[in-house]
């Protein structure tokens, strides 16, 4: 015989287990084990304290978009659709202005990702040539009550900082 | 046709046309010369020396393409090493001074320099020194926009204000890589063509205000379409899209190549007529006097006709040959007198010698083809005795004043069947909305006879009906345009020949 072949020895023909009654205290000996354990000193739990303590997120997670700003504050963000026109869940809305503090012409004047759409693909940070949007926010949990808070406005997306420097950030990859 | 010449590209042998020059001429094979300057309507310039081809053999070896009429036998080298290198050569010349702005720049997409860059040149900028700083968006006037630093210098816009304009506007000054398009000093671009810079720029340089950073161009869908802004009937290019979540909108009209009406441009006010397809829409039906769905509409408008005693329905001479018609039988079988009356839709002495018109229909010859009176003699004194008027998206308020209407129209009921929403639709009785000319296919007749057919461009959220649909909806016979065209190939000798899937691109010329 070419394939290999093991037997396995079938439990539970014993007397004492088939009996059942011994063999549900013993089960139940170990459950209460891990329960007084963990009940009195809860640090050593095998499962992260998730939302107490969250996880630690690497600069490459793709996380909740933000729009950067140059050192001034103002926008880099010069509304060149390059993100809407690779989005593949076509979830970014943008519509174009004139610029008037003087750095370019063009300046979004509404520029709105709809979360429930996004995939989280990454592709509008790879997409945009002003490294204008980004996804290093750490926030991976994206939950709200109404369809409408989940629509990230420029304002919104202007607000959120990065949650890594610039030096771990670009070792990340990008 | 024309004589037919042999010769060699790349090699290859190839059938062209005599007395073309080699960018035309190979183009027509499907063979694509890079040129900057050059364009057919404005002729060879020779400066731009995007076009350098190798002639094998020949004296001098080396030529430029648009200078160069195709003569038999000739060996033309477009992918040889020495060629390669003038291209790359030239694209780097350019790309110097160049902002390479792409991002923001509202040609990306269908730029010449960003195509050949793509295609010819690809290589890194191996400039050190800083760019020639030159003006930006420097306002031109007529809603023209320029950009010196993203301007290639080509003179297109400066020849086509010479040439075809002959108005002279634009110029170059000065020399080198100072060299700049520019207006003369407080004297702005002032024609009536002159947004024609905007298509006519290989480049981003001439932008207008009015597309200005509204949509990527390769978001727009470009379809065919022909200007109804007057009797010319100047061929174009619709360009529309629908965002996400919205309805269908037009961004731009551009024109479209028809030697037979209107060459390679559009007038302006023609060009910025596309709004009348987005804005002040008739979207809300009307019947008895308040909001009602469609279908009551045209309930109400077909009970209105059977009760009147006497009906007028009057035609406008912007619709297609079928609408027109479609209303005219619709009317002989009602018992209504069908008319034309628009002295409204004609501006005097607003046309030129070019393409302007002075009749602001774009089918007026269509009425006069099918024998409906436009005549305002007819029209008031048929309106004198009916009770009912019913206007088939006749703009009849640009033919009267306020108060000249009201005396016309007396104590006739109106109801407008109409595209967008005026003085005369709020005033009716009964209103429907209608579908405009990108929303309908059809055809129509131009001031020189020339028969176009038009395919429809857009198709909105909610696609308003076109007028033959609501005249078959009143009670009309006849239900599409297929049936339309077999009535009026019997009922009009003139067209007694023609197929109307067989219209040409370039139009029909009707002899009659």
């Amino acid at each position: 015989m070419s394939i290999k072949v093991k037997t396995i020895v079938r439990q539970g023909k014993s007397l004492q287990e088939r009996l059942y009654l011994i063999e549900v205290f013993k089960g139940m000996a170990v459950t209460f084990r891990h329960f007084l354990r963990n009940f009195l000193d809860n640090s050593k739990l095998y499962v992260r304290h998730y939302p107490e303590v969250k996880p630690e997120i690497t600069p490459r997670w793709r996380g909740r978009h933000r729009l950067t700003t140059h050192e001034d504050g103002s926008m880099k963000c010069v509304a060149c659709f390059m993100c809407q026109t690779n989005c593949p869940a076509k979830c970014i809305q943008i519509e174009a202005g004139e610029r008037t503090d003087g750095r370019t012409e063009k300046v979004p004047v509404k520029f709105d990702i709809d979360l429930l759409e996004c995939i989280y693909c990454g592709y509008c940070v790879e997409a945009c040539p002003k490294d204008a949007i980004r996804m290093d926010t750490g926030i991976f949990s994206v939950t709200g009550y109404k369809r409408e808070s989940m629509l990230m406005t420029m304002d919104d997306l202007l607000a959120t900082k990065g949650a890594f420097s610039e030096e771990e950030y670009k070792k990340g990859g990008a | 046709m024309a004589e037919m010449v042999k010769l060699f590209v790349n090699g290859q042998e190839v059938e062209v046309e005599s007395g073309k020059n080699l960018i035309d001429a190979v183009s027509a094979v499907g063979i694509e010369i890079p040129h900057l300057c050059y364009h057919p309507a404005l002729g060879a310039d020779g400066n731009c020396r995007m076009c350098l081809v190798g002639i094998e053999d020949g004296r001098p070896p080396l030529v430029p393409a648009c200078k160069t009429p195709a003569a038999e036998g000739m060996k033309v080298q477009l992918d040889a090493e020495h060629i390669k290198k003038i291209q790359r050569d030239v694209m780097e010349l350019e790309l110097i001074n160049h902002p390479t702005d792409c991002p923001i720049c509202d040609q990306a997409g269908e730029c010449s320099l960003q195509d050949y860059y793509m295609k010819y040149d690809g290589q890194e900028s191996r400039m050190t020194v800083p760019q020639v700083k030159k003006g930006k968006k420097l306002d031109f006037g007529c809603g023209v926009v320029h950009d010196q630093e993203r301007c290639v210098v080509c003179g297109r816009c400066v020849r086509f204000t010479r040439e075809i304009t002959k108005t002279g506007e634009l110029g170059i000054v000065n020399r080198t890589d100072a060299a700049r398009v520019n207006i003369f000093p407080g004297q702005p671009l002032n024609n009536r063509y002159a947004l024609n810079v905007v298509d006519l720029c290989p480049v981003g340089a001439m932008t207008s205000t009015d597309f200005r950073f509204k949509q990527r161009v390769w978001f727009l869908s470009k379809e065919k379409g022909i200007c109804h802004g007057c009797s010319k009937g100047c061929n174009i290019f619709i360009d529309h899209n629908r965002e996400k979540y919205k309805d269908e909108v037009i961004y731009r009209f551009r024109p479209r190549l028809n030697e037979e009406v209107n060459g390679y441009f559009i007038c302006d006010e023609g060009r910025m007529t596309y709004k009348w397809e987005n804005d002040q829409r008739l979207i809300t039906p009307r019947a008895n006097g308040s909001e009602a769905i469609k279908s009551a509409a045209v309930d109400s408008l077909r009970n209105a006709i059977s009760q009147a005693s006497k009906a007028v329905f009057l035609v406008s001479p912007s619709s297609s040959l079928e609408q027109q018609f479609a209303v005219k039988a619709f009317a002989e079988q009602a018992g209504a007198t069908v008319l034309g009356f628009s002295d409204g839709y004609i501006k005097a002495g607003d046309g030129d010698d070019y393409l302007i018109q002075d009749d602001k229909a774009a089918n007026r010859a269509g009425l006069a083809l099918l024998g409906i009176d436009a005549t305002r003699e007819a029209f008031e004194a048929a309106m004198a005795e009916a009770d009912l008027l019913v206007s088939f998206d006749n703009a009849l308020g640009c033919s009267y004043d306020q108060d000249g209407l009201a005396k016309v129209l007396g104590s006739c009921t109106l109801a407008v069947i109409a595209t967008n929403s005026d003085s005369l639709s709020e005033q009716a009785t009964i209103a429907i909305p209608t579908a405009s000319y990108s929303e309908y296919s059809g055809s129509i007749i131009n001031c020189d006879n020339i028969l176009q057919a038009f395919a429809r461009a857009v198709v909105k959220n909610d696609p308003p009906e076109d007028i033959v649909e609501i005249v078959n909806r009143l009670g009309g016979e006849l239900e599409n345009n297929q049936q339309v065209w077999a009535a009026l190939k019997k009922a009009v000798p003139t067209l007694a020949e023609v197929e109307p899937e067989q219209i040409p691109e370039q139009g029909l010329a009707l002899t009659s």
